[in-house]
């Protein structure tokens, strides 16, 4: 009975040895076993976590309704208005900056060393037609709106860093508040200036090789030479296809965002407002050169704006392919009181209202 | 100093909106004006989460960055409010933040939106607390009274919790830990025959994934 009941110790040792090496290999391989479940395919990654990864996506594949009627209100993280925050902040403000008062500086540190641009050969005292009275109702109307809208945005974008500390929070949030109010009554008036610039000021603003010549002596500007050019020279055309880019993509930006009527998401209005900032910086920057040279930048410039009438020196040294033209046509020397005897001229083709431009085309060949 | 926040339990949501309701009626919110609302995703499918969104009071908030007559300001609590007498109706704030908590009373053309509102964790604003004038403008001032949000208190699971963000996580954290793995897959696991690590078998409640 003793070998059936007590087994011989080396049966025993034979057993425990057995059970203790299928003992080993249990605690061995199964905490093996997820990383072969894994390696089959089945799923062992938490769902919830791609679920909340999808959410924390800017393009939401996930299906998100909400009980409010918001525009919005089902998205429930939207990551690019961190984005345009840090724009705006980060880089529009400082870069803006940068960017006003550097051409602040350039046109400062121009004036200084070449001066004003004066009438070499003095004035003449012969009168030129140059820009007819709606030509200058229209451009005066817009340069208006311009100013008033570019300085209520420049308030808007650099008071809090500029104006605050000047004014104190309440003073500045009045300001800022009829800022506000002035910007965005006066701005849907805009476009119709900028669609009266184009109508009126587009003739002779085609683009020729003769203005590529004129970009080349830089105008004339260096060493008293004269660089061809008719009613409009290079520069000029370049500031009137930059009126007319930037103030279309501005007006219409704009329209975006003065009129939030239309579903416009959160997306939308922080794009519109990068494309209006950026260009009204870039805007501003460049309508300081035009209104420095139509000023204090070039002697006889600003009458013609202002009169209609420039000299005929002036229209020699600057614009000289014209001043032929209207030579030609007899319109040097014409008496400011007789526009109408002007107008009735056969040679010279308003067109209605025009620019006075001898007939046959713009001079610019 | 306690900083405040608020945290909402996905697992426990179910989207019964008390907490939008809580708001309105504490605050006075006039009409459609939502300081809170409630997100559900996957609506009706399984695995479907709700989420109560308001404010989240944040420590770099983007709102009040872009503000451009800087018109928030964080208490030493870390709750990010502002001043309707300052602010201009400008918008920004909306554009900035990932939640879209900012919300204006008038819908109207040349960009009048009228004063910005939101959530203020039942904080109230910059006047005086408890005062009329602060009711008006803000809504109720629960804090200076030693209460909690409305919206969490009236809370009916428990889901949307507020308050110290320290005994927010410790809350949190036991939860995590009764319901361990198969806490998060509720719905997922044993549905529809998708894969997934089953429940143990002792494991009770909702978050078992066993109903």
């Amino acid at each position: 009975m003793s070998d059936i009941a007590a087994p011989s110790p080396r049966l025993r040792y034979r057993r425990a040895f057995r059970i203790s090496v299928l003992l080993l290999a249990f605690v061995l391989i199964v905490p093996l076993v997820p990383y072969g479940l894994a390696a089959t395919g089945v799923q062992l990654t938490n769902p919830g976590a791609d679920l909340w990864r999808e959410v924390r996506q800017r393009v939401q594949p996930y299906e998100a309704t909400t009980q409010v009627k918001d525009i919005d209100g089902a998205a429930l993280i939207n990551t690019w208005g961190e984005t345009w925050r840090e724009f705006r902040s980060d880089r529009l403000v400082p870069i803006g900056g940068g960017i006003l008062l550097g051409t602040l500086g350039l046109i400062a540190a121009f004036y200084l060393i070449r001066g004003r641009i004066r009438i070499e050969g003095g004035r003449s005292g012969e009168l030129v037609p140059r820009f007819s009275v709606n030509q200058r109702v229209v451009h005066w109307f817009a340069a208006g709106l311009f100013v008033i809208l570019g300085l209520t945005g420049l308030v808007l974008l650099y008071g809090r860093y500029v104006l605050i500390p000047l004014l104190g929070p309440e003073g500045f949030s009045a300001t800022a508040a009829a800022c506000k109010e002035v910007h965005n009554l006066f701005g849907p008036i805009f476009p119709f200036a900028i669609v009266g610039l184009m109508v009126l000021f587009g003739r002779g603003n085609r683009f020729r090789w003769l203005d590529v010549k004129w970009f080349i002596k830089a105008g004339g500007l260096f060493g008293h030479r004269i660089a061809d050019s008719g009613y409009y020279n290079g520069g000029q055309k370049t500031w009137f296809w930059m009126t007319v880019l930037f103030g279309l993509l501005i007006s219409i930006s704009g329209l975006v965002l003065d009129f939030p009527l239309f579903g416009q998401g959160r997306e939308l209005m922080a794009a519109a407002h990068v494309v209006h900032a950026v260009i009204a910086v870039v805007f501003i920057a460049a309508s300081l050169g035009h209104i420095y040279i139509g000023t204090l930048g070039m002697e006889g410039a600003s009458e013609s704006m202002t009169r209609g009438y420039v000299d005929g020196n002036w229209a020699k040294e600057h614009h000289n392919l014209w001043y032929a033209e209207m030579e030609k046509a007899g319109m040097v020397g014409v008496d400011e009181n007789a526009l109408e005897e002007v107008r009735r001229h056969d040679d010279i083709d308003f067109r209605g209202f025009g620019s006075p431009l001898p007939k046959g085309g713009d001079t610019g060949h | 100093m306690a900083r405040m926040k608020f945290f909402c339990d996905a697992e426990r949501c179910i989207e019964c909106n008390g907490c939008v309701t809580a708001c309105k009626n504490v605050n006075e919110v006039p009409w459609g004006i939502n300081r809170r609302r409630v997100v559900t995703i996957n609506d009706g499918k399984p695995g479907e989460r709700s989420l109560s969104v308001a404010c989240m009071h944040c420590s770099d908030a983007p709102c009040m960055a872009v503000c451009p007559v800087d018109c928030f300001y964080q208490t030493a609590d870390g709750l990010v409010l502002h001043d309707k007498d300052i602010c201009i109706g400008c918008g920004y704030c909306f554009y900035a933040c990932p939640f879209g908590a900012p919300q204006f009373p008038t819908e109207g053309a040349f960009g009048s939106r009228g004063k910005m509102d939101k959530c203020t964790f039942c904080a109230g604003g910059p006047e005086a607390d408890g005062s009329a004038e602060e009711r008006r403008k803000y809504g109720a001032n629960r804090l200076a009274e030693g209460k909690l949000p409305a919206c969490a208190e009236m809370c009916a699971t428990k889901a949307l919790l507020a308050g110290d963000a320290d005994v927010v996580a410790d809350i949190y954290r036991e939860r995590v830990a009764y319901r361990g793995a198969a806490g998060m897959q509720r719905g997922w696991g044993v549905a529809y025959g998708k894969p997934g690590v089953q429940a143990g078998k002792d494991m009770k409640g909702k978050a078992a994934g066993k109903d």
